[in-house]
């Protein structure tokens, strides 16, 4: 049986894997491709909350709040850079140039501040112990996480159902054409679903930076689990990432805490063999060309 | 006279059976060889380049020819390396160790390969090409984590340090001497790699891969077997990158994860786009250009205020601008034909 405490460890980590997913799986859906270096804004996000609480000294919530919105005009000026040349020429040449840009933005980022691990200042500090529910304890730092998680969860389900914006982002994801030819202006869209997906995952690496230390390749070694929740969830389905990505949380502490000392970095493994089953299993269910079988 | 003698040479059957003559004449001779201390570093390099080029010939195969995009071409090389260490490795290494004589090795790795290549291709190629990148990504990764995580079987995270290595043996243990034989022998090795690879398609064979590039629907509507076709290229490609895994350990005398990370992979893929997808002489030459230039600023190592951890890291963001730049401004590459590639 999964303990309580085995739950909550999976639930911070689904909380940014769910919160990174959400913006990979929308521009999957909406720009068609594989962002490979949606990980390197979970980065960007988390280094920019270092410099402003450990070098300029703010709290926690400016930091989120400017880190998030920051974050947000990076991803959006690399897609006007980077991407915006390219999205008539197919997934392929998208997804090259994501590799070859999250080689470039973690290493410029490593030329920055170095490779040396660093650590958040002025996180929150404290710890909730029960013995109820077989004994557990709560970081507060890990409450925040998971809260924040989900508020950004109710928050972008509003966006999505209650505003025009939303509705027209949802039109654009499912028909393109159609959404165009109904007057939505999809290029401005996607502008907008860019400023989503990297505020999102800066808020994903923000959270990030306060449970491990921080390095270059932070956003990075988790891409692969992202793409997975992404993929289990559905092409371009937002609650089905966040979803998966909580699903994968569990997975990942659960396997954890049952393998023995040595192999518990199997857990990544698991997820990874899921992807590869969740591939071919899907292949088997066609969903017109959105589907992930050949056409 | 010498003329003609020459110009045989410029035939890679024949330049491969020379080099590969004079690399085992050299072992035979028990000459020993001092070349300069600052040229150790240029010959190692270059063999590293001779084995990645058999890897890219298979990956160009794939795409260049095919239309398969696979990012998990490495597996290929950490199967034969790992499948060569456990039978080879003597019986002390940590993880299974049999010890046997390298020419079992070298079988083990080419149908352990043909094994793990048959189930991964059976697996990702039916679905749509970007899938199979992300299926095969994921292959690559899980093999690398599985490995790095099982020390009783696998060796763990530092995997096996003491395969015995033929060609040093031979040598007597002379470092000048395994170098120089090893350069050239993998420089037959590769030379013959490039001449099968060309025959498989410059006949009716690679006409039909172009043909499954160009439009899958079509080719199978002619009565072309595009799956099988597709099989063939994914599992041929994969038993050469195992072979050169397999020598790749008896030649560094060690198999471990960090050799084969995802970072080979796009590598290969760099220099293959670079040089330009199907062309073999194109990709040769562009992983040729990458390993170059990752060479040359090596040596800007000794500039004070830059450590070499910080080089590392400016030299893989210049890898990926040049990726970046290759796909935006020439993604036929440099030697790549537009047309063929379906790029307008």
């Amino acid at each position: 049986m999964v303990s309580t405490q085995t739950l909550i460890f999976g639930l911070v980590i689904g909380s940014y894997i769910g919160l990174a997913a959400i913006g990979f799986s929308l521009i999957h859906g909406l720009v068609n491709m594989f962002n490979i270096a949606h990980g390197e804004y979970m980065t960007i996000g988390a280094y920019l909350s270092f410099v402003l609480m450990n070098q300029l000294g703010l709290g926690l919530f400016v930091s989120l709040v400017l880190g998030i919105a920051a974050t947000s005009i990076a991803g959006l000026a690399i897609a006007k850079f980077f991407y915006q040349p390219l999205y008539e020429t197919g997934p392929i040449p998208l997804l090259l140039t994501s590799i070859g840009l999250s080689f470039l933005l973690r290493n410029v980022i490593q030329l920055g501040f170095g490779a040396d691990n660093k650590y958040l200042e002025g996180g929150l500090t404290g710890v909730y112990r029960t013995d109820a529910l077989g004994g557990f304890f709560l970081q507060y730092s890990q409450a925040l996480v998971i809260a924040l998680a989900l508020l950004t969860i109710l928050l972008l389900h509003l966006l999505l159902t209650r505003t025009e914006l939303g509705i027209a982002m949802r039109a654009t994801s499912n028909n393109e054409t159609l959404a165009q030819i109904t007057g939505v202006a999809t290029i401005r869209i996607r502008d907008y679903v860019w400023l989503l997906a990297s505020g999102t995952a800066g808020l994903s690496g923000i959270l990030l930076a306060q449970q491990r230390t921080l390095t270059p390749a932070l956003g990075y070694n988790d891409i692969l689990i992202i793409l997975t929740a992404a993929i289990l969830g559905g092409a371009g389905n937002v609650y089905g990432a966040v979803a998966a990505g909580f699903f994968l949380g569990i997975v990942s502490a659960t396997a954890t805490s049952m393998l023995p000392s040595g192999m518990a970095s199997l857990a990544t493994s698991v997820i990874f063999f899921m992807l590869i089953v969740a591939l071919i299993v899907k292949s088997h269910v066609i969903e017109g060309n959105r589907g992930v079988i050949a056409t | 006279m010498i003329g003609d003698r020459l110009k045989l040479l410029s035939n890679p059957g024949i330049f491969g059976s020379a080099a590969l003559l004079a690399g085992i004449a050299l072992l035979a001779s028990r000459l020993l060889l001092y070349p300069p201390g600052n040229a150790f570093v240029f010959i190692e390099v270059g063999i590293l380049f001779l084995f990645y080029g058999l890897l890219v010939l298979g990956l160009n195969l794939q795409y260049g020819f095919t239309g398969i995009i696979n990012f998990g071409h490495v597996l290929f090389f950490g199967v034969g390396g790992y499948a060569t260490a456990m039978l080879v490795a003597p019986e002390s290494a940590r993880g299974i160790a049999l010890g046997l004589p390298w020419p079992i090795g070298l079988a083990g790795a080419i149908i352990a390969a043909a094994l793990v290549a048959g189930i991964v291709g059976f697996a990702s190629l039916p679905l749509r090409e970007e899938y199979v990148a992300i299926a095969t990504l994921a292959a690559a990764e899980l093999f690398t984590d599985v490995t790095a995580n099982l020390p009783s079987i696998t060796g763990g995270a530092i995997g096996y340090v003491s395969i015995p290595q033929p060609i040093n043996i031979w040598a007597g243990g002379h470092y000048g001497t395994f170098l120089t034989s090893t350069l050239l022998v993998m420089i037959g090795v590769l030379s013959f790699g490039y001449v099968v690879f060309r025959r498989l398609t410059d006949g009716p064979y690679g006409r039909v891969l172009r043909a499954i590039r160009a439009d899958k629907e079509i080719t199978d509507t002619i009565g072309k077997h595009v799956f099988r076709y597709e099989m063939e290229v994914f599992v041929f490609a994969a038993i050469v990158a195992a072979i050169a895994g397999s020598i790749y350990a008896l030649f560094i005398g060690a198999a471990a994860p960090g050799l084969y990370t995802a970072d080979v992979t796009f590598l290969l893929w760099i220099g293959m786009l670079v040089g330009g997808a199907g062309n073999h002489r194109g990709v040769l030459a562009g992983l040729g250009i990458v390993m170059a230039f990752e060479l040359l600023t090596r040596f800007l190592n000794d500039l004070p205020y830059y450590t070499s951890q910080q080089f590392g890291a400016l030299r893989l963001a210049m890898i990926g601008l040049l990726l970046i730049v290759i796909v935006r401004y020439r993604p036929e590459g440099i030697w790549g034909n537009a047309k063929e590639q379906g790029i307008e």
